[in-house]
């Protein structure tokens, strides 16, 4: 694929931000059929509740991400999954990356 | 409350790049157990025990270091069981809230571990009546080992880890070795290049997810 100046690749105004982008690049680590819960994610990214709630809510209006509450005995749990779509549209943006780094260049 | 920060976005594609592979190595390493701890426990329960078990029970029925006839055992067996602990507590932590696949994954790898050692234990435990002392060591050992090797192999397959797979071939090939030396070489065997290869497969492990 050879790229021409003014014909690259556009990068997703959803997951191009800082911390949405942080939050899809841990959720694309676990195995595709892996729900993490809320709590653990968010010490993971050390990110406040109120802040990964926003960026997931924008993440799921998206489609990118599946949250889904359940229970665990008594206590609430809520899950959160990385959709096909998250995971497809996370590998179109790194390759767009790539693609802005070396231009012409093929990615793998 | 989003900040200006988070919404920000990048100047040059190279930092969002460095970004996403900080982040996946960070969330590698709070979901995957530190390999040292996985593989140092039973490195050091193979060393240890085999080890004494070769100074206890040497080649050709010799005695380099005199001790009672039921230590090598007892260590291997309490040695075991709290690398077994240990490494299962470790395992657990790192996957904690992490519901799907890889769980159930993990569940069934570990009831196929119990179900052969288990196994194992019951066939030999009932021929080991009938079959000469030295012969014994080599049956439990060797047989257990070559268990572990297989195992280990298996698990390369389902977790796709190459490291893994070699440990598990090399656990399996100087177990045969050592059988085919005989009774006691086993144990120097098992002790030296399994025990140490444990230890080198942790090592190895942590070496390349820093």
């Amino acid at each position: 694929m050879t790229a021409i100046d003014g014909d690259l690749p556009e990068l997703d105004p959803v997951i191009h931000a800082q911390a949405r982008l942080r939050v899809v690049a841990a959720l694309s680590q676990l195995d595709g059929g892996d729900r993490i819960a809320f709590p653990r994610l968010q010490e993971i990214l050390r990110m406040t509740a109120g802040n990964l709630s926003v960026h997931l809510r924008k993440l799921e209006e998206a489609g990118y991400v599946e949250v889904t509450k359940t229970h665990r005995g008594r206590t609430p749990a809520t899950l959160v999954h990385l959709t096909n779509r998250g995971r497809f549209a996370f590998e179109e943006y790194v390759n767009a990356l790539r693609t802005l780094i070396q231009p012409g260049e093929e990615t793998s | 409350m989003t900040s200006k920060d988070d919404e920000s976005i990048f100047g040059d594609p190279g930092d969002a790049l460095r970004l996403i592979e900080r982040e996946r190595g960070n969330t590698m390493r709070h979901v995957t157990p530190d390999p040292r701890l996985m593989y140092w426990p039973w490195g050091l329960t193979w060393l240890i025990s085999f080890g004494l078990s070769f100074l206890r029970f040497g080649p050709d029925g010799r005695t380099l270091v005199a001790m009672p006839a039921w230590v090598p055992m007892t260590a291997l067996t309490a040695l075991l069981i709290a690398a077994g602990i240990f490494t299962g507590i470790v395992g657990a932590r790192s996957s904690r809230d992490i519901a799907g696949r890889s769980s159930r994954q993990g569940l069934m790898y570990g009831i196929s571990w119990s179900a052969g050692f288990t196994s194992l234990a019951v066939i030999f435990g009932r021929v080991s009546d009938s079959m000469p002392e030295p012969l014994l060591g080599l049956l439990w050992g060797g047989g257990m080992v070559a268990l572990v090797g297989v195992l280990y192999m298996a698990g390369s397959a389902i977790w796709v880890e190459r490291d893994m797979f070699v440990l598990g071939a090399w656990i399996s090939v100087v177990n045969v070795i050592g059988v085919l030396w005989g009774p006691g070489w086993h144990a120097l065997v098992l002790a030296v290049a399994g025990g140490g290869g444990l230890l080198v497969a942790g090592l190895v492990g942590w070496l390349r997810r820093r």
